[in-house]
């Protein structure tokens, strides 16, 4: 599948050249996620030159299926790809906010030309003792002056002072025709950015976790996450899931392991049929006909026993000396795997005797058909090469513990299950281990027509899970539907500007208008009119109202009323990354360098 | 039974992937095809090995390779990686059905088939329910011509491996890794390809994909990994090889180390160069820690070299050179797939048999510690005339694994070759087969028996200058079957049953599957000191670039992911195997 952004570009032969390429890039990238964002933003239906089809809405999905060859566009998604991989969120956000930032910047750099003016062309404007003024009134002004101006200064004596004040207005148009080092802004975006950060600690709504979390408020930021991924019905289905599973395998102190909630999948009928399952999915069956297809009260044994027969290393070879020396080897071999398939059996009838209890065992390694033969007789049900990573999930759903050998089993190592049973569909099987006692572990089973449907509710399960998972660790949560990036804006413009000597002021005041970008799309994205939409939410905030966008009539609400909230470390993240990555791709040279860096040798 | 599963990995390792697969789904078709030969029939050959049956959520039987593929996004061209026997809901008849907000397609130009998979494609609708695989070989006068137009087309238009496939591959196999963000010719390293596999859930889902193969097995006798390691691929592969090493410790990997002629050509810039070279050293350290054996496999001119005796192949073409490593590979897997005789031995097809794991022990753990082995082949195989005809064999055996040895001693030699489908003298051939009736009869063109197979060879063998310690030897009465879509790289000493002509019969220069349908091979791996130069290369290289000190490729391991000590051990490693081959003549420093 490809979209282009840029076609490659590989040396770059000026600074200003690259300058450019690197705005125009981040435009590119800004301009094919920025459509993705929030609730009513699009679905990218993507279709590949064989006919298959990738269906999402997340820009990290989004921009792994591009085809991205521009040095810089390739810098910009792999930091948008490390906020997805850190925060799992936030990926359109960020690469939206980067392509602002450099848009904002190119208005206050001069890219093609010199940055130096001759005296010469001045004058066709202004006559001598006016420039003389300017030149020292620049001076004056302007502390971290950055450009050349190539002028003379062979100018009259006699110039009033006045004279020149007159020009005044002038004096800033000069500087924007002179052009500005990206130096300057950088410095600015680097003071916001400080400045933002500080604010977002104020501004963020804290959330008490302890012991028994505020269920409601996890719910409502994974469905704000969710609801910008599917349709609202689904999204709200999906928020009980992901929010009750989060809650299943959370252990207080610990952090939370988002491996633990297993995510399967059936191609199968519709996706409202998506349900949690206390306890787990193995996507494989037993392999042999006569064990049971459904089982219940269930003693789980959990291994990683080989239970076939093996190729010992040393002993057993190609050349025996004699036919029966090879046979003589291989029943050896064939009874030690058979001694500890018996051993597994004498742990099954000890428990299961005088009950009607049943024996599972779940082994990651292999069973061969002979051992599968002997559980079988024993009225075991047994499955082989389980995933890894469900010899700790079972463990944590049923109890008991995983075993390495089968040299000291006892009762204390079996996990429990009301219930055990296989679920065939065409050659795929699938195994549910439910109705455990108290499970830690628990499994999100997909159901989808097609693959790009599943797929596309993974990934918005993905985030569901991180946004529950960041609210619980975070302990906080932020107003959301751009309340924070006009607060934001607005304490920068009002409180932080002024603070900021020279032009480094232009750098925080790009950067505050470049915030402006999330509920800028987000009123694009629902068909508003985004600069009718911007005075009123501007005007509320100056008015001291926190408000955000109501995406359905462009009025101003409150996210808070609303449930919609953002994860704390999200934004957190964006705010960081953006500024860092606009820098380097504005102090050229660095960035040229970088680039180079990561992707091939120098 | 005793299960493979194969795993490509790479542009150029899939590429030969899909002759060999090709060659299998012949064979499919050949033993269900009335019309075909008696040797097609009944080859003995249990292709349960490689596939798997299964089915699909209609019912519908399938029967694919048990094969996980992986290879850059967008290298399937025209195939999708889902394949076809699994779409029991068309996916372009369903739209957003999880959205109701905006939907934008974003449609890629489609890529237009080619001749030969519309062919496919045609064929597969005219005769619905057959899945599985197999075009018989033999056609009707009208499609002649049009076979004439696709091996054409093939010839000119090749770009994806997928464009020459005749096999249906399983929904899980086909692997693509995407949000690589690099043009090809910058995945050029085994760092940048170790990154790429780690980064995002790469790692995992191919994991799965070959979880999904061997939980199926009921005694996986063996993994058969090929893999493109001249580039970035290596790095992919390394690092899934050493979870394979991990997960299934006692499953045997055979590594098959692949790469074109493209691949080989000699770079301009000296930073290129030593890139190049560091990487070479790298990639084969770090793969074979991994592996039971590891075949390096790939001339850096295929075309020039003693093995294109009778081929015309074009360096420049992937499709052409991996074809004729697609075949040695095939011949060498043809004893695990062998069915060991019953004690009611009828007629016997092949003889031989072993599995993996006999494979890696004779070679690489009996007797000498050296797991490193050369791939020859006889591509064809001469007829065994006389003791003329066996001498040839022998000498036809020509290596495709770069920077060997010739005529060197080594008593120590190990070996296992695979014969199959040779032609005897004609006078004591008790099973006498007749080749196709649509074919010419050629009074020369009789298959030898099993027996006298093994007796000419080794007689031959018992014959030769240098004999190894040990040599298995592993019959097969079948040819290597000639698929549509093989290549046009025989020249013009090549029969229509492969058979060797005295004469040019035709004047065409190139002769591909209308004019030759099948083929007689052999070949052979080596356990020789003859791969020193290799080892040596790789080991001096390291030294020289990566390890002495203010070497100039310093920097670049280290940007490759590589600690120092890493690069130290890769460096014993590869002196430790340069010893056991060489003991005496190595005053290598790594005495501790
Ligand atoms: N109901 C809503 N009304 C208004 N804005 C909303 C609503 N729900 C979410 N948003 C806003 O949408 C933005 C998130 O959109 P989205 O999830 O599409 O992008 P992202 O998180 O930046 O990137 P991605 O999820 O693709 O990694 C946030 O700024 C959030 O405040
Ligand atoms: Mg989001």
């Amino acid at each position: 599948m490809s979209i282009k952004v840029l076609n490659p570009n590989a040396e770059v032969v000026n600074k200003s050249q690259a300058l450019h390429m690197n705005i125009t890039a981040a435009k590119g990238l800004h301009d094919v996620l920025k459509t993705n964002l929030g609730p009513r933003g699009t679905i990218k239906m993507l279709v590949g030159g064989a006919g298959d089809i990738k269906l999402t809405k997340d820009g990290n999905t989004l921009l792994k299926e591009m085809q991205i060859q521009s040095p810089t566009a390739i810098m910009i998604a792999r930091t948008a790809v490390a906020q997805d991989d850190t925060s799992g969120d936030g990926t359109t956000s960020t690469v939206i906010f980067i392509g602002e930032l450099m848009k904002q910047s190119e208005r206050y750099i001069d890219e093609g030309q010199p940055t130096f003016l001759r005296r010469s062309t001045l004058l066709k404007y202004y006559d001598a003792p006016s420039l003389y003024v300017m030149v020292m009134l620049l001076k004056i002004h302007v502390k971290r002056i950055n450009v050349i101006l190539f002028i003379a200064y062979d100018v009259q004596k006699n110039t009033t002072k006045s004279a020149g004040a007159k020009h005044i207005g002038f004096l800033i148009k000069v500087l924007h025709l002179v052009g500005m080092h990206p130096r300057v802004l950088v410095d600015g975006f680097e003071i916001a950015k400080r400045a933002t950060l500080q604010f977002l600690e104020k501004f963020k709504t804290p959330v008490v976790m302890g012991n028994e979390p505020d269920t409601e408020i996890l719910k409502m930021v994974a469905r704000t996450t969710l609801r910008t991924k599917l349709y609202e019905a689904l999204a709200d289905q999906l928020t009980e899931i992901v929010v009750n599973s989060v809650l299943c395998i959370r252990k207080p102190e610990e952090p939370i392991d988002l491996f633990m909630v297993e995510i399967m999948h059936m191609r199968h009928k519709f996706d409202v049929d998506t349900r949690l399952v206390e306890g787990l999915v193995l996507d494989h069956g037993s392999r042999h006909p006569d064990m049971k297809r459904r089982a219940e009260n269930c003693h789980i044994l959990t291994c990683n026993v080989s239970l076939e027969y093996e190729k010992s290393e040393i002993n057993a070879g190609f050349f025996y000396s004699s036919a029966e020396q090879r046979e003589a080897m291989v029943a050896a071999e064939r009874r030690s795997v058979d001694e500890r398939v018996q051993k597994i059996i004498d742990l099954k009838n000890k428990v299961c005797a005088g009950n009607d209890d049943n024996f599972v065992v779940i082994n990651q390694k292999g069973i061969d058909p002979p051992s599968l033969d002997l559980l079988a007789r024993a009225g075991i049900v047994a499955l082989r090469r389980a995933k890894r990573r469900n010899m700790e999930r079972l463990v944590l759903a049923c109890g008991g513990e995983a075993v390495n050998s089968v040299d000291d089993l006892t009762p204390a190592c079996l996990g429990w299950a009301g219930l055990v049973y296989e679920h065939v569909l065409g050659e795929e099987k699938y195994t549910f281990v439910e109705n455990v006692k108290h499970p830690h572990s628990c499994t999100i089973l997909i159901k989808g027509p097609n693959d790009h449907t599943i797929a596309q509710i993974k990934d918005a399960i993905r985030d569901g899970l991180r946004a529950v998972k960041n609210t619980i660790e975070d302990e906080a949560v932020v107003l959301g539907a751009g309340a924070f990036e006009l607060a934001a804006r607005q304490y920068l413009v009002n409180e932080v500007k002024k603070t900021v000597k020279g032009r480094a002021q232009l750098g925080v005041e790009a950067f505050a208008n470049a915030l402006l970008v999330i509920p800028k799309t987000l009123a694009e994205n629902s068909g508003l009119d985004t600069q009718d939409v911007i005075i009123e939410l501007t005007g509320e905030h100056d008015k001291g109202n926190l408000v955000g966008l109501n995406i359905h009539t462009g009025e101003p609400i409150d996210p808070q009323m609303e449930g919609i909230f953002d994860n704390y470390s999200v934004k957190r993240q964006i705010i960081n990354s953006g500024p860092v990555i606009t820098s380097q791709l504005l102090l050229v040279d660095e960035v040229i360098r970088a680039g180079r860096n990561m992707r091939k040798p120098n | 039974m005793k299960e493979i599963v194969t795993i490509q990995v790479g542009s150029y390792a899939n590429f030969v992937g899909s002759h060999f697969w090709n060659f299998q789904d012949e064979l499919l078709g050949l033993a269900d095809s009335p019309e075909s030969d008696q040797t097609f029939k009944s080859h003995n050959l249990n292709m349960d090995i490689l596939y798997r049956t299964g089915e699909t959520q209609q019912g519908i039987v399938t029967y694919t390779p048990r094969l996980v593929s992986v290879d850059i996004q967008g290298s399937l061209g025209s195939v999708s990686s889902r394949g076809t026997l699994y779409n029991d809901v068309p996916d372009t008849s369903v739209g957003a059905l999880t959205w109701t907000g905006h939907v934008t397609t974003q449609t890629s130009q489609p890529l237009k088939k080619n001749l030969f998979l519309q062919s496919l494609y045609v064929e597969e609708n005219k005769n619905e329910g057959t899945l599985r695989g197999g075009n018989s070989g033999t056609s009707d006068r009208q499609s002649e011509v049009q076979d004439k137009d696709i091996v054409e087309s093939l010839e000119n238009e090749v770009q994806y491996w997928t464009d020459y496939s005749k096999v249906h591959y399983h929904p899980q196999s086909l692997y693509e890794l995407s949000g690589l963000w690099t043009d090809i010719r910058d995945f050029n390293n085994y760092g940048i390809g170790r990154e790429a596999f780690l980064g995002v859930q790469h790692a995992e889902e191919i994991n799965e994909k070959l979880r999904f193969f061997v939980e199926e097995c009921d005694r996986p006798q063996g993994i058969q990994f090929i893999i493109d390691d001249s580039g970035g691929f290596s790095g992919v592969g390394g690092e899934f090889l050493e979870k394979i090493a991990d997960e299934y410790t006692n499953i045997p990997v055979l590594l098959y180390s692949v790469r074109s002629p493209v691949s080989c050509l000699e770079s301009q810039s000296l930073k290129m160069r030593i890139s190049r070279k560091l990487h070479d050293a790298v990639s084969f350290s770090k793969l074979s820690a991994f592996c039971k054996l590891i075949v390096p496999v790939g001339l850096p001119s295929l075309s020039t070299s003693r093995t294109s005796k009778y081929l015309r192949v074009e360096d420049q073409k992937p499709y052409h050179t991996s074809a004729v490593y697609a075949s040695a590979i095939h011949s060498i897997s043809l004893p695990f797939r062998m069915e060991p005789l019953g004690p009611s031995a009828q007629l016997s097809y092949t003889c031989g048999a072993m599995d993996v794991n006999e494979l890696v022990r004779m070679l690489a753990v009996q007797a000498r510690q050296n797991m490193v082995t050369i791939l020859d082949v006889a591509m064809p195989a001469p007829a065994l005339t006389g003791f003329q005809g066996q001498q040839s064999l022998l000498e036809n055996l020509q290596p495709l694994t770069p920077e060997t040895a010739e005529d060197v001693e080594d008593l120590h030699a190990l070996e296992s070759m695979t014969v199959h489908g040779v032609f005897g003298s004609g006078d004591n051939d008790v099973a006498l087969l007749i080749l196709g009736t649509s074919f010419q009869q050629d009074i020369c063109s009789k298959r030898a028996s099993v027996s006298e197979i093994k007796d000419a060879v080794e007689a031959a063998c018992a014959k030769a200058v240098e004999r190894p310690r040990f040599s298995h030897l592993s019959i097969a009465q079948c040819p290597l079957p000639i698929p549509l879509p093989f290549p046009s790289i025989f020249n013009n000493l090549v029969g229509q049953n492969g058979q060797l002509l005295d004469t040019p019969i035709s004047n065409c220069a190139s002769k591909g599957s209308l004019d030759v349908h099948s083929v007689p091979m052999a070949a052979r791996l080596r356990s020789t000191n003859a791969i020193l130069p290799f080892l040596e290369n790789r080991l001096g290289n390291l030294r020289k670039f990566g390890i002495a000190r203010g070497a100039l490729g310093t920097d670049l391991l280290g940007n490759w992911g590589f600690t120092k000590d890493e690069i130290e051990e890769m460096g014993e490693m590869l002196s430790s195997m340069v010893n056991t081959l060489n003991p005496v003549s190595h005053e290598s420093s790594d005495s501790d």
